[in-house]
């Protein structure tokens, strides 16, 4: 049977691509599809076959039967020329394109490449530094050439030696440091990196280019490689699949899925769903949104994580919602989906609305929890729901219980689902 | 909550807490300490304990946690390291003050120079103001009365002759040139009868002090709205108040205009006699069903309110039955006002005709505008969120229905009477829910403090802004901003803020004090608050706030008029604002409703008079 893969137009910050094919043209893998109005990235077919439906979403391609695994080459003179061809945008999850980017004279600054990879479970990131981190040191100087920067710094948290070993190991060059972080959510948030590894606190307005900076995830870097070595569009993406599995509760990492590639595919690649499960969250435990079944790989497609059922909730929920975790959107649908009824909602106070978003003044570092949790329970509150980042959600440990509210936490399901340690208190450090 | 380099020094002699886990070998800063205006709070929640060696915030800031320490922990010696002396000089005359005069707000302040020898100073000697309040927002919600201290103008300047009106609060206004003139923009007199019995008879006439109204009027006046399903009309005497009653939907006067119109010329009213009109549905519901005021009158009236019967008044009761489920849509209660009102034309008119001769008192109200003396506003929230939550404004006759326009028809933007437009009835109020907290039609027409207000010389009341509040936030912030820019385009040194009821109309009294107070306008709030109406939200504006409460449990009792502003309620009202004006402090609240703070306000303000 011949498969299907859907190319959304929109798989990036900014606007939907606007389609160069039409329903019954022939493409190949790498065949340029799609093309930016506005801010945006070109998508390429990640198959060869036959463009079989185009509509405002999507391009459907029907695949053929035998895939060669031979790719069209993208044409391109310089760097950001061939970053811009290959459709490449930030794999960190936000999708920025990444030519935009590149796009900048830093006079001498610092490319941060981002392996931090803070949301728990997912592995592709650390996978690929353990497994290929020339590609990525390589990637790594091709954004420093782009932006005239003079330092490279590759991040890492601590606790992942093995890659450190590796990374270090494919450094040849002096200008390139390791940058090792402490293991706590969110360290991979572009300006909780530019704060710990520069020790420059950006406003919530401000980019990492403030502090002479651009940050770049490690994917996005090796892809970046690809594309002026190879002349490689951007059409494969690395995924880890975890959850409740028939295969176990270990994270599975897939390298090179061709994006379009229906999620459905990936999880029965990984062993199949276990029984009843709760919800499909595409992305990480913190900042993933819940989707059907029915989606597909798209350029920022990092986790797909397969949940226990909720648990039944029937007590008063107030929510605590967080720049760092799930919006109060997320929150309101968790609460429904616990069968829960709101009664109060708060903002960590270091919440700030940027354009459609929120984001936090000091990622990581609390301001602080009680009068919040106080709120919540007076406006009748019997449990709370939170979205914290590790610091505030200990410090909501520290009050909630001592007011008799037991704590959920957005990530909850997801943890419990493998046996992870649930987002609580800090593990004591000293 | 992390605090703020100025919050910190603020709060230099209070404990230091941190708010989060904090490592050892953190220099202490202030965004680690949680904010000292909420420990009180914490310590309730049993989240908190002081000890006794715990440090203060000047001593810990720079200094280094030698030991980890977990949310809510309080700094104590054995975790920190560097404490630092915190500057002697503060200290020592901090100290000293509290040992002299043992209050805890004593810090002596430098007060404004012009009011400092007439104040008060061994019993309240402008205390440290200590509003904890950071934001506009998110505040100490549970500050339920309000203080006055500070003895502003003192006993000789309040009661200073007219020819010496520049007193006190005049003397801010330091600009020598300043011409005192007063210059009457209208009068008003009004002509009062007194009626000593009221019975139904053939034709509706007054003679020798006997009202006779038409047996006929309740059967004719129901042809004006079809959702009036049935009048009934009797005479409650107040020799048996013992009679039950349906809610009562408002109280008013019966007057009408004999020469010019609202607010100036003639009008004539009777004295001795109210109207009440009550309303229940056809099937038995009350009109105000939830916080309704049903039961005997003897028990569910407070009478002598401005806005109730007096102990002596007859009640014409007009009880109307409406169309069954119609009370809680607009066109309800408003057609039973509008019954009533078409039966008491029928007496207006014959009112009207009544010589002067035989008027038992005639008072006269002047709208004057005093130059040279600090111009105040009185901005009165009225309820506007439909239904019986309505007002309608400028009627034709005085505390009518017929030719004015419910504010929830101007969408609730702020409309400015004059002093005589609004004790000529320029308000007929649809009393809606609870009864103890709202002002009824009688209450606008004899407001204790628009006429306390127009009639002291020592300020120019430039006039009284009255704003409905609506249902919605966003539109609760619309009005409010309305009225910021009238206060504005007034140009005024004061304000006095006033609600009735409490809840949800509380949000938008907190932005229209806002609105004013971050104008640099000096403002005072008035509202029913006590246990039951705690405010639920805040800003760091409201630091001056009278409490209108009277009941001892701090409720809205659902007795009418029981919690609404009294004459002796506005004299601290006003009192507060010539403090607040005058530049002098004013303590802050206590955490939790507490009566006896209003009645010590109000020997304060008796005491000077």
């Amino acid at each position: 049977m011949k498969k299907l893969y859907r190319f959304l137009l929109q798989q990036h910050i900014g606007a939907p691509d606007s389609p160069v094919v039409k329903t019954g043209d022939r493409v190949e893998r790498g065949t340029l599809i799609a093309v930016p109005t506005k801010l945006g990235a070109n998508i390429h077919s990640s198959v060869s076959g036959s463009v079989v439906e185009v509509n405002e979403r999507e391009i459907v391609v029907e695949a053929d039967e035998n895939q060669d695994g031979s790719t069209v080459a993208i044409q391109a003179d310089s760097i950001i020329d061939a970053v811009k061809e290959a459709g490449i945008v930030g794999m960190g999850g936000a999708g920025f394109p990444t030519h935009v980017k590149l796009n900048t004279d830093l006079q001498g600054g610092v490319v941060i490449a981002n392996g931090v990879e803070c949301e728990p479970l997912l592995k592709h990131n650390i996978k690929e530094m353990e497994e290929n981190p020339a590609l990525i040191i390589r990637g790594l100087k091709y954004a420093m050439q782009a932006t005239k920067a003079a330092r490279g710094i590759v991040a890492i948290k601590a606790k992942n030696t093995k890659a450190i070993a590796a990374v270090r190991a494919a450094i040849n060059d002096a200008s390139i440091t390791i940058a090792e972080l402490p293991d706590i959510y969110p360290m991979g948030e572009e300006r909780a990196i530019v704060r710990e590894v520069l020790g420059k606190l950006l406003a919530c307005d401000q980019l990492p280019s403030a502090a002479g900076a651009v940050i770049s995830n490690v994917e996005t870097l090796s892809r970046i490689c690809e594309a002026v070595e190879s002349k490689k569009p951007f059409v494969t993406k690395n995924v880890t699949v975890a959850g409740k599995l028939k295969s176990g509760r270990e994270s599975v990492v897939f390298m090179d899925v061709p994006l379009g590639t229906p999620i459905k595919d990936l999880i029965e690649a990984a062993g199949g769903i276990d029984g009843a499960y709760g919800e499909i969250i595409m992305g990480g435990p913190f900042t993933g949104k819940s989707v059907s079944l029915d989606s597909v790989v798209t350029k920022t497609t990092g986790g797909i994580l397969v949940t226990l059922p909720l648990p039944n909730e029937k007590r008063k929920m107030g929510l605590l919602v967080c720049a760092c975790g799930a919006n109060e959107e997320r929150l309101r649908e968790l609460a429904q989906k616990m069968g829960a009824p709101v009664v109060g909602v708060e903002r960590c106070k270091q919440v700030v609305d940027v354009k459609n978003a929120i984001k936090c003044e000091n990622p990581g570092n609390c301001p602080g929890q009680a009068e919040k949790i106080m709120k919540l329970k007076k406006s009748g509150a019997e449990v709370v729901l939170v979205s914290n980042c590790s610091d505030c959600t200990n410090t909501v440990m520290g009050v909630a219980p001592k007011m008799k509210l037991p704590v959920y936490h957005h990530t909850d399901h997801v943890m419990r689902t493998v046996g992870h340690r649930l987002v609580r208190r800090l593990k004591p450090t000293k | 909550m992390s605090i703020t380099q100025e919050t910190a020094a603020h709060h230099k002699n209070d404990p230091a807490v941190v708010c989060c886990l904090t490592e050892a070998g953190t220099v202490i800063s202030p965004a680690d300490l949680e904010d000292p205006a909420i420990f009180p709070d914490l310590e309730d929640s049993g989240l908190l304990n002081l000890p006794a060696n715990v440090l203060k915030i000047g001593q810990i800031l720079g200094a280094k946690l030698t030991k980890t320490i977990d949310a809510l922990t309080p700094i104590t010696p054995d975790v920190v390291e560097g404490i630092q002396a915190i500057e002697e000089a503060t200290e020592a005359a901090v100290e000293a003050t509290v040992d002299d005069e043992g209050v805890r707000e004593a810090a002596p302040v430098a007060t404004a120079a012009p009011v400092a020898q007439v104040g008060e100073p061994s019993v309240v000697a402008g205390g440290m103001v200590k509003i904890r309040i950071e934001e506009a927002k998110g505040i100490n919600l549970e500050f339920p009365t309000v203080v006055m201290s500070g003895g502003a103008p003192a006993a000789a300047q309040a009661e200073a002759p007219a020819a010496q009106p520049a007193g006190a609060v005049a003397a801010v206004e330091a600009a020598p040139a300043v011409k005192v003139e007063d210059k009457v923009r209208r009068t008003l007199n009004i002509r009062e009868f007194a009626v000593k019995k009221v019975e139904l008879g053939e034709t509706t006439s007054f003679e020798n002090g006997v009202l006779t109204i038409r047996k006929a009027l309740c059967e004719e006046a129901l042809k004006a709205d079809p959702l009036v399903k049935k009048i009934e009309m009797d005479f409650v005497t107040p020799d048996n108040k013992h009679v039950y009653s349906p809610t009562i939907m408002d109280c008013m006067p019966i007057a009408a205009k004999v020469e010019g119109s609202l607010g100036e010329g003639v009008t004539h009213a009777l004295t001795g006699v109210v109207v009440i009109l009550t309303g229940v549905d056809e099937s038995g519901l009350q009109v105000h069903e939830f916080g309704s005021c049903e039961g005997h009158m003897d028990e569910k009236i407070r009478y002598g309110r401005p806005g109730t019967p007096d102990e002596g008044d007859i009640m014409i009761r007009v009880m109307t039955t409406i169309a069954a489920g119609c009370g809680m849509e607009r066109r309800g209660p408003y057609a039973a006002h509008k019954v009533c009102d078409i039966i008491l034309q029928e007496v207006r008119e014959v009112l009207k005709k009544v010589p002067a001769e035989q008027a038992v008192n005639t008072i006269e109200h002047k709208d004057v505008t005093r130059l040279g003396r600090p111009r105040v506003v009185l901005v009165k929230e009225i309820m506007g969120q439909g239904a019986m939550h309505d007002n309608v404004i400028l009627p034709t006759e005085p505390a009518g229905v017929f030719g004015g326009r419910p504010n929830v028809d101007l969408g609730n933007v702020p409309v400015v009477l004059s002093p005589n437009e609004v004790r000529d009835g320029g308000i007929h109020a649809l009393t809606c829910i609870g009864p103890a907290s709202k002002e009824n039609t009688r209450h606008y027409f004899r407001e204790p403090l628009v006429s306390l207000m127009a009639n002291d010389e020592e300020i120019n009341l430039v006039g009284v802004v009255f704003v409905g509040s609506p249902q919605i936030n966003d539109e609760k912030n619309y009005v409010c901003g309305r009225v910021g820019a009238i206060v504005e385009a007034l140009g005024v040194d004061g304000a006095i803020v006033t609600t009735e009821g409490f809840g949800n109309n509380h949000i938008d009294f907190a932005g229209h004090i806002e609105q004013i107070g971050k104008r640099g306008v000096s403002v005072v709030g008035v509202t029913y608050s006590a246990y039951q109406g705690a405010l639920v939200v805040g800003n760091k504006y409201m630091d001056a706030m009278i409490d209108l409460n009277k009941d001892s449990n701090g409720f809205e009792s659902e007795v009418l008029g029981d919690n609404t502003l009294c004459p002796w309620d506005a004299e601290r009202a006003l009192r507060m604002l010539k403090t607040k004006m005058a530049g002098e402090e004013i303590k802050a609240p206590g955490r939790k409703w507490d009566q006896s703070v209003i009645e010590a306000n109000q020997k304060l303000v008796d005491a000077a008079k």
